[in-house]
């Protein structure tokens, strides 16, 4: 069975290839419609014309467009993604700098996402028939109404300005700092062996993170209470109940499993839009992720990071349906059986 | 309503069509979330005449005034102050412009473009079919926030490369689910009759397939609208949509976040019209689905 699984990994890498090729020849050829001149912009107002044709050339922008994009090709290759107009370092090193942030975020809000979402759903599908249903309807509509950015400044504006309860800037409070290790906060601070700055450090994400996942937890609620309901038109559940098992059990032991799958395969998608996600609300909450290296580089028309960035967003979408892929085979005998 | 009934073909009997109305103004979804819509449509095309004040109309004396009931409150500006004196109310009516603009345009281009893939690419099936699916899978490898910005990055900032942006990227929301419901449409008996009485391609897909898929069209166009509203808003609120003049939800946010700490009233405010304008077109879409959708239809009568 795991010679079957790691085929389907191997196939679904195979496919995604060609992919995130044509992703980065998207993404090129678009920023190359550009209007603004990049290097009009990162020279001072007082540069000479031959200063500007010497950036120009230095950056490689005087070349055709199929080579320029083969000079970045070669530079993904050697993994360089190119230097940043800006900063003048490699973009790989720059994004290697804050894509553990970026990451920390994604994987707390989408544990924030699952939990609420799944336990929305069981709460929806028991308030069903009941007098509450109308209620919960309407509140997760007005719920789905409401977009992640949107989320994050409320939720400033309620728990930061209003009661003053959390953080709401940057992943540390002023004064404290952590030894650097992994990138990954969280960890650091328990490498370091310091309690009090990992509390600091979660208190910092957990008002992003909510945010996240509020955009993000009424669809897997929804997709969950509706295959609940599918479900329990089954022949099992009948079963189940002449057995005499309660409502709770069925739920528990028979509904539940079932039903999760649909909303598992959701997750795939919506855990890539997670991941969009946090480009706005990295900016709004301050947070040092590539999100806000994406927005401040769009400010400064730094192509190279733009292009690698964006490059890293595909490539995480994919990485992200590859693995729900996975564990959705992984947990679907009907799909096991299959080689 | 209107236009979902121009779309039915006359072949079908009339009583259901008139069902169908009967089903939709039965719906409170539809309703409450029609009203919605219809009362931002109102403030956008009578603006000047509803808005008390210009919305760039600077009151420097006057800055950062809480609503008109709380204790700082004045009766001239009923719902308080920017940072520069400018009427909250005014700015909130006036920006309805640019989000019914949007709503609009970008959905309608989004919904031809995608549609229009989807019944050629479904029905046809082949290459046309693997082509369109492919560019589906490689625009969904991109979450849409990054995709629309490097699109504002490659056309330039402005409202009109907004709404091409929002366009291009997501047409393959319409094309994804239209396309799987064309699959099912042309496999149905009717499709072929219409080929064997010698109706042409075009035809068949103009009078028997579209109307099929109409009411999941439209229900689309509708959330489609309050995802347009929000896209907009978040690009204008990182400066890349409209001018700086033009009132928008997305500038009054941006704007009044360097103020939040003396008064959260001024980022709340828009925030709540943003909210109230997706929940219409939300609303609106849902009671759309349920009405319109035969197979929900029975699932909710059994």
């Amino acid at each position: 069975m795991n010679g079957g699984i790691f085929g389907v990994i191997a196939k679904r890498i195979i496919v995604a290839l060609p992919i995130v090729l044509l992703a980065s020849i998207l993404v090129f050829v678009v920023l190359r419609l550009l209007p603004a001149d990049p290097v009009a912009m990162s020279v001072p107002p007082n540069a000479t014309r031959d200063e500007v044709e010497a950036l120009r050339r230095a950056l490689g922008l005087h070349l055709p467009i199929h080579e320029q994009y083969w000079i970045w090709l070669t530079k993904i290759a050697t993994g360089t993604l190119g230097n940043s107009i800006t900063y003048a370092q490699p973009v790989f090193r720059l994004i290697g700098q804050s894509l553990p942030a970026t990451i920390e975020l994604v994987v707390v809000a989408a544990v924030f996402a699952t939990v609420i979402g799944l336990a929305g759903g069981l709460v929806m599908h028991r308030l069903q028939g009941r007098a509450g249903e109308q209620a919960a309807d309407v509140a997760s509509t007005l719920i789905m109404s409401v977009p992640e950015f949107l989320w994050a400044i409320f939720f400033i504006l309620l728990f930061g300005v209003a009661l003053n309860w959390l953080p709401f800037s940057g992943r540390l409070d002023p004064g404290v700092s952590v030894p650097h290790t992994t990138g990954f906060l969280l960890l650091d601070c328990l490498i370091a062996g310091r309690p009090g700055a990992f509390v600091n450090a979660l208190e910092h994400m957990l008002l992003p993170a909510l945010a996240l996942a509020f955009g993000t937890a009424p669809l897997l609620m929804r997709v969950l209470r509706s295959s609940l309901m599918e479900v329990a038109q089954e022949d099992y559940v009948t079963m189940a109940r002449l057995r005499g098992l309660n409502e709770r059990q069925i739920l528990l032991r028979h509904s539940f499993k079932n039903a999760f799958l649909p909303t598992l395969t959701l997750m795939g998608v919506q855990f890539s839009f997670l991941f969009g996600g946090t480009l706005l609300v990295e900016v709004i909450y301050g947070y040092p992720g590539i999100g806000n290296m994406m927005v401040e580089a769009v400010r400064n028309t730094d192509l190279p990071i733009i292009q690698g960035v964006a490059l890293v967003y595909a490539f995480a979408v994919l990485v992200i349906n590859l693995a729900v892929d996975v564990l959705v085979l992984l947990l679907n005998p009907k799909l096991r059986v299959r080689r | 309503m209107t236009a979902a009934e121009k779309e039915v073909p006359a072949p079908r009997p009339m009583n259901e069509g008139r069902a169908r109305i009967r089903r939709l103004l039965r719906s409170g979804r539809v309703l409450v979330g029609g009203g919605i819509v219809l009362v931002i449509v109102i403030c956008a095309l009578f603006a000047p005449l509803l808005a008390p004040q210009d919305p760039n109309n600077q009151d420097l004396l006057a800055q950062l005034l809480p609503p008109a009931w709380s204790a700082d409150g004045v009766p001239e500006h009923p719902l308080g102050t920017d940072n520069l004196g400018r009427d909250t109310l005014s700015r909130l009516i006036y920006s309805t412009r640019v989000a019914v603009l949007v709503a609009v345009t970008a959905s309608l281009g989004a919904m031809l473009l995608g549609t229009t893939l989807a019944l050629v690419a479904g029905y046809f099936g082949g290459l046309i079919d693997w082509l369109v699916s492919r560019a589906v899978e490689l625009w969904l490898s991109f979450p849409p926030v990054v995709l629309s910005l490097i699109l504002i990055v490659g056309f330039g900032v402005g409202l009109g490369n907004v709404i091409l942006a929002i366009i291009l990227v997501d047409w393959t929301r319409f094309c994804r689910v239209v396309r799987s419901e064309v699959l099912v449409v042309r496999r149905q008996d009717y499709v072929d009759a219409a080929r064997l009485a010698g109706f042409s391609h075009f035809r068949t897909l103009w009078s028997e397939v579209l109307p099929a898929v109409g009411p999941l069209v439209l229900t689309l166009l509708s959330l489609e609208m309050g995802i347009a509203v929000i896209v907009e808003a978040i690009l204008s609120f990182v400066g890349m949509s409209v001018e700086s003049t033009v009132p928008a939800w997305g500038v009054m946010i941006a704007d009044a976040r360097k103020d939040m700490f003396q008064s959260i009233w001024g980022m709340a405010l828009p925030i709540m019209a943003i909210i109230i304008t997706v929940l219409g077109f939300n609303l609106l879409g849902d009671g759309l689905r349920r009405a319109l959708d035969p197979k929900l239809r029975q699932r909710e009568i059994q």
